[in-house]
């Protein structure tokens, strides 16, 4: 089931490289019929996660092919509550995004190759239980990116746009890499794996060495830090967003940079609680840069790319604050407003993407008054505004208010004022910005130059709405994620706070 | 779901109607402003029917819970929605449903000839949606939750017409104002969550009556964070700059939203919590300065203050709807008063009658609008008695009845709140006093210049009476604008908000007369405030031309006028610490972060690259002579 989620965008790449380049209505049909192929698959196991049966690790879905016997490199794939969420979000999102591909009008074979190897590597790298794998996928996905948007990028910086984000990411990446190889090195010779389940449960048996942990966690905490926009590490997102194809921006901020977070709960912290009490504090004063400082740059944007860019950063300090605060709630609510950020990253940039074919700008000193040519859009602009500054009824407000639930009883040292900011960050400067952005894009006269613009028709509406949709539906009903996810979140705060160190044998021996 | 039906579920109709009928107009009949409009006014005149139905089978009952729902529920952190029928919440739920239905019927006329009359309805049903969720909420977040709903339906609503610039700027202001107040508000939840470990209402009270030493030390600070919400909806001093602004909406709208619920909902939630604020005061180190103080207190200096002020403000101004607006402002003041003075059961009294009269009030405002041809200048109608019988009558017994005179329901209300004053403090008696005799004059002299007098202007030469949609609403709403006094509010109230105080019913006549037995010098004072207000109106406006106060009183009515420049002082306020740090940080992302990090990582890897190719010369006595340093130093290390 997972395979075939994986497979269908994969073969349908395969499918474009052999067909004509001019059969454009072809091409863009397969590629929609194999992402919708994708969401329904992802919706049935979605729906179908409770009553599955579980398997290895508390993994469910499982399938497993083994590839490199000798180095332990296994095709091994499987879903618990924090990736069938993910997965399930990032088939809607590619899905959406495959719609709105409308707008390429040129090399639409080469485009639609790339988005759909992009698609296939981001559905594997979250479904991956296997090292190898897991970074394989990643990068499958992450190359497509930068040749989009160095193709069929818009806008002036494009150029400086796609070395900025090539730069950044390939360094993320790397550092990453570096930690999951010292963490591969960690594990005797003679077990050495790639096998997630299999490492998680050796080093549950067998602590690593604390000073390991303090060494290999920032490596990963920073490594996957910059794939996530982490503050001071952000400035290529606002940058490559506002430069990227709509497709390329909807798949990268809603689903792709969660990979980051997502190898940080996976691997990062269950494996090294030592390294992760050490360093979560200082993840959770870096997270402070996104939620009130990358607020108020976004404050002063007057391109609607870069406004949503900055605070689709600024949302990922939620995501960081939950993951710092390590307990239940917090965690969970991590999840969820991952999942949630998707969604919404995915449905603004769709959004902005639409208003830019009508009217060829996102300088918002231009734009005003478009609510009256566009009333869908408009209406669908300001539900995800209100999203985005956490309005109840969309799912970000469950995520955001469980991060401020969970991290004010977190351990690390006056975690009060941290929430006192990010609520601060959240409710209000993100009410600032995104209102401004209403005020200045829909309110207001409406422009004579803006005449000819058309709203959305028919079937060009069905990624808006199925966006808003999954966003309202997790919104009105969150146990549909947060009963999934609690019982994996539990099993990784559980081994993240496990009070087993080692650290006290490691400096007996030094000092011997 | 159905096995274990409970007649009370059937609160869950009142709930969701409005919703249904938002979701059917958003989705599907939105182009057909007329019958979206009707789709809109059926829901809620069906919840009017369900509440008078829920308050007759449960008025006598102290407590009536629903079947909860299970809405998120991770480790410590249980959200169990449920409705909740207790005396305060039914008489809310009347007071919200039936203005709510008579608003509704009025804005068919009122707003018959807007082109987006459908999404008009499908806005106000959101609002009822989002209301009845605060009123019936059994717990503080969904509290919360539909404490933002109804933010966010007033942002709608005010900036329906959005191609006005004033409109847009007035929806924007005070969506970011209410969010300052429910930032304080959402910290106060979790802060009461983190130290009782609950949010529902119900276990928060058993757990209070089980532990109160643990609530001690926070319960100053957290009922504080919890009063910023109600700061915010109830546009208090310093978050009151949003209400008048917020006129720019449908005048039906402000009837509703921003006079009669909505703001009131800030009142009201603070009399649901009221029990929080019993606990002796304990102030955390960093506020040690206001030890002796009582967070209750500090709310009732606050309510005072803006009663106060936002009643001088109103002596000078000119618009019709502003007026009104400040008084409202100024009522809200009266009630957050009552509350801090410890007595929930006056503010919600008042917060009764002030529903009806001041919904009114706005009514009749808007029809003299509306017959005026969107003229809202006081000064340039006048004469209008004759013009506009039934909206003149009404509007005079609204008057009436928000001036205190008896046997009109404010009267008792407000001797309700001013009998809590003189109890309590002196000093804020004193300030109850002065804003009562200033309501009395500024609400005069709004009659006065627009009904009496000499027409000003072809406008108001013209005008006529309203259609019957609209005047029939007028004429409704004054029967519990007179006889609401009668009712026995107060006991109902009484029962669950102050079960101590002993309670008895007497005859009309005695409950006529109640307010001169039992508290006499409010009562008096109240009615003394009353006539000395009104003569001096009269003196200054019988038949004046033009307003003579500003000659008079000179930078003081300017100051008045223009709000006490309380608007332009946030401005510069805002201008010198957000403006300043975004520009700040904008400045530094764009040179510091991206110009010195990144063209700087960047420039440095050309260097070092540029420099190894120095190294690389293909010279094999360079390699050679490099081999060998590098040996050296490597031995050098290796034998130390």
């Amino acid at each position: 089931m997972l395979t075939s989620i994986i497979l269908l965008p994969f073969l349908a790449a395969l499918v474009i490289l052999l067909m004509p380049r001019d059969y454009r209505v072809a091409i863009r049909g397969v590629a929609l019929l194999a992402t919708l192929g994708s969401l329904l698959i992802a919706t049935k196991m979605f729906l179908g996660y409770e009553a599955a049966e579980v398997g290895v690790g508390g993994y469910k879905f499982i399938q497993r092919i083994p590839w490199v016997e000798s180095l332990g490199i296994n095709y091994f794939v499987g879903v618990d509550g924090i990736n069938v969420g993910l997965i399930f979000m990032g088939a809607i999102v590619a899905f959406a995004a495959a719609c709105v591909s409308w707008e390429i009008k040129t090399n639409e074979k080469l485009y639609y190759l790339l988005l759909m190897v992009m698609t296939g590597g981001i559905l594997g790298a979250f479904a991956s239980l296997d090292l190898f794998f897991f970074y394989a996928f990643h990068e499958f996905a992450l190359i497509p990116t930068f040749i989009m948007i160095g193709v069929w990028g818009r806008g002036e910086n494009k150029n400086y746009a796609t070395y900025n984000i090539t730069i950044y990411l390939s360094a993320g990446a790397l550092i990453a890499l570096v930690g999951l190889i010292g963490l591969y090195l960690q594990v005797p010779a003679a077990q050495r794996t790639f096998d997630i389940v299999a490492l998680t449960e050796y080093f549950k048996a067998n602590p690593m060495a604390a000073n390991a942990q303090h060494f290999i966690f920032p490596l990963l905490m920073f490594g996957f830090g910059i794939l996530v926009s982490l503050w001071p590490f952000h400035t290529w997102a606002p940058l490559g967003y506002g430069a990227a194809p709509t497709a390329t921006a909807m798949l990268h901020a809603g689903v792709l940079k969660k990979f980051g977070l997502y190898g940080l709960l996976r691997i990062a912290l269950p494996l090294m609680p030592e390294g992760a009490k050490q360093w979560l504090n200082v993840l959770a004063l870096l997270c402070l840069g996104n939620i009130l400082y990358c607020g108020w740059v976004a404050m002063r944007q007057r391109d609607l790319n870069q406004l949503i860019g900055n605070s689709s950063v600024a949302h990922m300090g939620f995501v960081f604050l939950g993951i710092a605060s390590l307990n239940l709630i917090g965690v969970t609510g991590a999840v969820v407003v991952m999942i949630a950020h998707g969604l919404l990253a995915a449905l603004t940039f769709a959004l902005s993407g639409y208003i830019r074919t009508q009217t060829n700008t996102l300088n918002m000193d231009e734009m005003g008054g478009l609510l009256r040519k566009l009333p869908f859009i408009g209406a669908a602009l300001v539900m995800a505004m209100m999203a985005g500054c956490g309005l109840p009824g969309f799912a970000n407000f469950v995520g955001e208010l469980s991060v401020m639930f969970g991290a004010w009883k977190a351990s690390f040292g006056h975690a009060q004022w941290f929430v006192v900011a990010a609520a601060w960050g959240g409710l209000v400067i993100g009410a600032i910005y995104m209102l401004r952005a209403v005020r200045s894009v829909l309110h207001g006269e409406l422009s004579e130059k803006w005449n000819d613009v058309q709203d959305a028709m028919l079937w060009r509406k069905t990624p808006f709405v199925l966006l808003l949709a999954a966003l309202m539906v997790f919104g009105f009903w969150p146990r549909l994620l947060t009963d999934k996810i609690k019982p994996s979140a539990e099993a990784i705060v559980k081994m993240a706070t496990a009070t087993k160190a080692p650290e006290a044998k490691v400096q007996t021996a030094q000092a011997k | 779901m159905f096995d274990d039906f409970k007649p009370e579920d059937v609160a869950w109709i009142i709930l969701f109607l409005p919703l249904l009928a938002a979701a059917g107009i958003a989705l599907f009949t939105k182009r057909d402003g007329k019958f979206s409009a009707q789709i809109s006014i059926t829901a809620v005149a069906l919840t009017f029917l369900v509440s008078c139905g829920l308050f007759l089978m449960f008025k006598d009952a102290k407590l009536v819970p629903t079947t909860p729902l299970n809405w998120l529920n991770i480790g410590d952190l249980k959200v169990e929605i449920g409705l909740r029928l207790d005396p305060l919440s039914l008489l809310m739920l009347l007071v919200v449903t039936g203005v709510g239905t008579m608003i509704h019927i009025y804005s068919f006329g009122y707003m018959k000839e807007d082109r987006c009359m459908g999404r008009y309805f499908g806005s106000l049903s959101l609002f009822m949606f989002s209301m009845l969720g605060i009123v019936l909420s059994n717990n503080l977040v969904m509290t919360f939750i539909f404490w933002e709903l109804v933010g966010v339906s007033s942002y709608l609503l005010i900036g329906f017409w959005y191609e006005k610039p004033s409109a847009a700027d007035a929806c924007k202001k005070a969506f970011i104002t209410n969010r300052l107040g429910d930032f304080g508000f959402i910290l106060g939840i979790i802060l009461v969550w983190a130290t009782l470990g609950s949010v529902s209402f119900d276990e928060l009270q058993q757990r209070l009556l089980k532990a109160p030493e643990a609530w001690s030390g926070v319960a100053a600070i957290a009922g504080l964070l919890i009063f910023c919400g109600a700061m915010g909806k109830s546009a208090m001093f310093p978050l009151h700059v949003w209400l008048p602004d917020a006129m720019e909406g449908p005048t039906p709208v402000s009837a509703l939203i921003h006079a009669a619920t909505m703001v009131a909902a800030g009142v009201y939630m603070l009399c649901r919590v009221f029990f929080l604020f019993g606990a002796h005061t304990v102030w955390p180190e960093f506020l040690s300065f206001l030890n002796g103080w009582s967070a209750l207190d500090i709310i009732s200096w606050i309510g005072g203050f803006t009663a106060l002020i936002a009643a001088l403000m109103a002596v000078q101004q000119n618009d019709i709807k502003r007026i009104l607006a400040y008084s409202t402002l100024s009522q809200l003041g009266y009630m957050v008063m009552a509350v801090g003075l410890t007595g929930p059961t006056a503010a919600m009294y008042h917060l009764t009658t002030h529903a009806f009269f001041k919904a009114l009030l706005f009514l009749g405002a808007g029809s003299v609008i509306y017959a005026c041809h969107h003229e809202q200048d006081i000064w340039h109608m006048g004469g209008l008695k004759k013009k506009m019988p039934v909206t003149f009558w009404t509007f005079l017994l609204g008057t009436l009845a928000l001036c205190g005179v008896p046997p009109l329901s404010g009267f008792y209300s407000k001797d309700a709140v001013l009998a809590t004053a003189s109890e309590h403090s002196v000093f804020l008696f004193i300030i109850a006093a002065l804003v009562a005799l200033l309501t009395t004059f500024y609400m005069s002299r709004l009659v006065l210049v627009t009904f009496f007098g000499a027409n000003r202007s072809d406008h108001a030469d013209h005008a006529h009476e309203s259609p019957k949609v609209m005047a029939w609403p007028l004429v409704i709403l004054t029967v519990p604008t007179v006889l609401a006094g009668f009712w026995g509010i107060d006991l109902f109230l009484g029962r669950q908000l102050a079960p101590e105080a002993v309670a008895h019913h007497g005859n009309f006549l005695e409950t006529m007369f109640a307010p001169f037995g039992h508290a006499p010098l409010a009562a008096l004072v109240g009615l003394g405030a009353t006539i000395f207000g009104f003569s001096l109106a009269y003196g200054i406006y019988a038949n004046a031309e033009k307003d003579p106060l500003p000659e008079k009183l000179g930078f003081l009515s300017r100051a008045m006028r223009d709000r006490f420049y309380f608007d332009e002082i946030y401005s510069g306020l805002i201008a010198i610490t957000h403006e300043a740090v975004s520009r700040l940080a904008n400045w530094f992302d764009r040179w510091i972060i991206a110009g010195l990090g990144v063209r700087g990582l960047h420039g440095s890897t050309e260097i070092v690259g540029r420099a190894l190719r120095l190294v690389q010369t293909g010279n094999l006595q360079t390699y050679a002579f490099l081999f060998v340093a590098g040996l050296v130093l490597v031995l050098l290390f290796a034998l130390k």
